[in-house]
């Protein structure tokens, strides 16, 4: 930045000498010994062709730029970055043909799981209804002994009670007999009887 | 004391010829076509781009570490620069963009790092980026590609660049003008900032150079002189602490020229967008 402070008075040293000093190698040359007051930079005899042969090489290196580095190194990271981006592309891809196979396992199993649970379900349902039926008709068959030996018990008992009230009836007409010396009615006896 | 013209510090940026070629004139100038140490310069500069590329520019998915650094390269005005600032749009501009910033880094870049073959007597080392001639073109060059391209493609509404909306007439016409010279003044701006980077650093590495021969000279002289070693070498290290700055300005100033290229390139492209 100090040395553009300079420029202007630079500039003005060997400005008035240009245009009369008109070109040639010599003539620098010459010059050479009052250059050490102003800058080199500042010998306009050497900016046209300097200026001409700076425009043709870099001419040239904007061509080689356009026509081959630009395009192979742009192109090659360009490629690269399409084959990075497809091969995640691909994985992606993958992963979700895998999470959809790994869901359709799944979903597969718990088809599966929730068949035999019904089935295993089902079973114990049916083994349950046998043993019920089954049950049944035991309790069934043994309400129908219970019943008819009950009726037995109960004719027994009536056979039985009857059996009591005649010797009842006889053993009282006897003790009537014994004790009265008469015999007692037969009303009379089924109202002790009882 | 015959030593003490050796410090010259402006000598570095004299043109010399080197093969004398015809000189033609055109339109009163004289075109000196004779190969000089500047012509010279650039022509190295051009082989060495195009041997760079060529060398390292290969298609591979998997780089190798010099194909990596030309994709590292692209990468500076591709993704650093056309695509941020002015998008996909860019994309027709990085060949000129990449040719604009490989020629001023390496040019930038041989002057600094060839610094090393004045001390043999023979200067093979020239900073054609410290000639305001070349600064000069360059700026101009890409200035007015810009320019143009903007009435290319816009044709008299690129004019509407200069004029800000909702500043009345006369406040428009004020700002217009005062757009117009801070438009105008760019090639200058790119021009002066390049060569003064580019000779500032060369002048003071030179003048440090010249300190570690002279006092070096007077330190040999012996006596209470030998202690002149001590600046010389410190004037050594200043020349190696300096000389690593040079490279980052080299880069620098390639990257700003060319980043301020894209800037304008960006107004031309997406004019009317960002307004």
């Amino acid at each position: 930045m100090a040395m553009q402070s300079e420029e202007p008075g630079a500039m003005a040293a060997p400005t008035p000498g240009e245009p009369a000093a008109p070109v040639t190698h010599e003539a620098t040359e010459q010059a050479g010994g009052h250059e050490s007051s102003g800058l080199p930079q500042f010998d306009f005899a050497w900016w046209p062709g300097q200026i001409l042969w700076f425009l043709i090489i870099f001419a040239v290196v904007l061509v080689f730029m356009r026509l081959f580095a630009a395009p192979k190194v742009g192109g090659t990271i360009e490629a690269r970055d399409g084959h990075i981006a497809g091969q995640i592309a691909d994985a992606r891809r993958m992963k979700d043909e895998a999470d959809a196979k790994a869901r359709a396992a799944a979903g597969e199993l718990a088809e599966a799981r929730a068949k035999s649970q019904k089935l295993a379900s089902d079973a114990r349902a049916k083994a349950q209804a046998d043993v019920a039926a089954q049950l049944a008709e035991e309790e069934a068959k043994l309400a129908e002994a219970g019943a008819k030996a009950e009726a037995r018990i109960a004719k027994a008992r009536d056979a039985a009670m009857t059996n009591v009230q005649t010797i009842a009836a006889d053993t009282a007409n006897a003790i009537v007999t014994h004790l009265t010396g008469s015999k007692a009615t037969a009303s009379e006896l089924a109202k002790a009887g009882n | 004391m015959a030593e003490q013209p050796a410090i010259e510090p402006m000598h570095q940026f004299m043109v010399k010829e080197l093969v004398h070629l015809p000189t033609f004139h055109v339109g009163g100038l004289d075109f000196n076509m004779s190969i000089t140490n500047s012509v010279a310069s650039m022509i190295a500069g051009a082989a060495l781009l195009i041997l760079f590329f060529g060398l390292t520019a290969r298609g591979q998915i998997v780089p190798n570490r010099g194909q990596a650094l030309a994709e590292s390269v692209y990468n500076i005005v591709d993704r650093v620069l056309v695509t941020p600032i002015i998008g996909h749009h860019g994309r027709p501009y990085i060949p000129y963009l990449l040719g604009l910033f490989c020629t001023i880094f390496v040019l930038n870049l041989m002057g600094v790092v060839l610094v090393v073959s004045n001390l043999g007597g023979v200067t093979l080392n020239f900073t054609v980026t410290s000639q305001l001639a070349i600064t000069a073109t360059l700026a101009i060059l890409t200035f007015f590609s810009v320019f143009i391209l903007g009435f290319i493609k816009h044709g008299p509404k690129f004019l509407g660049l200069f004029w800000i909306p909702g500043m009345g007439l006369i406040g428009g016409v004020l700002m217009a003008i005062i757009e117009m010279i801070s438009y105008f003044v760019r090639p200058l701006t790119l021009a002066l900032r390049l060569f003064g980077n580019m000779m500032g650093g060369h002048v003071v590495l030179s003048l440090f150079g010249s300190f570690v021969v002279a006092l070096g000279i007077v330190g040999l002289s012996g006596g209470i002189g030998t202690l002149a070693f001590v600046p010389s070498a410190l004037s050594f290290l200043m020349i190696v602490g300096l000389t690593g700055l040079e490279l980052v300005v080299a880069l620098l100033q390639a990257f700003v020229f060319t980043a301020l290229a894209t800037v304008y390139l960006n107004e031309v492209v997406n004019f009317g967008h960002g307004h």
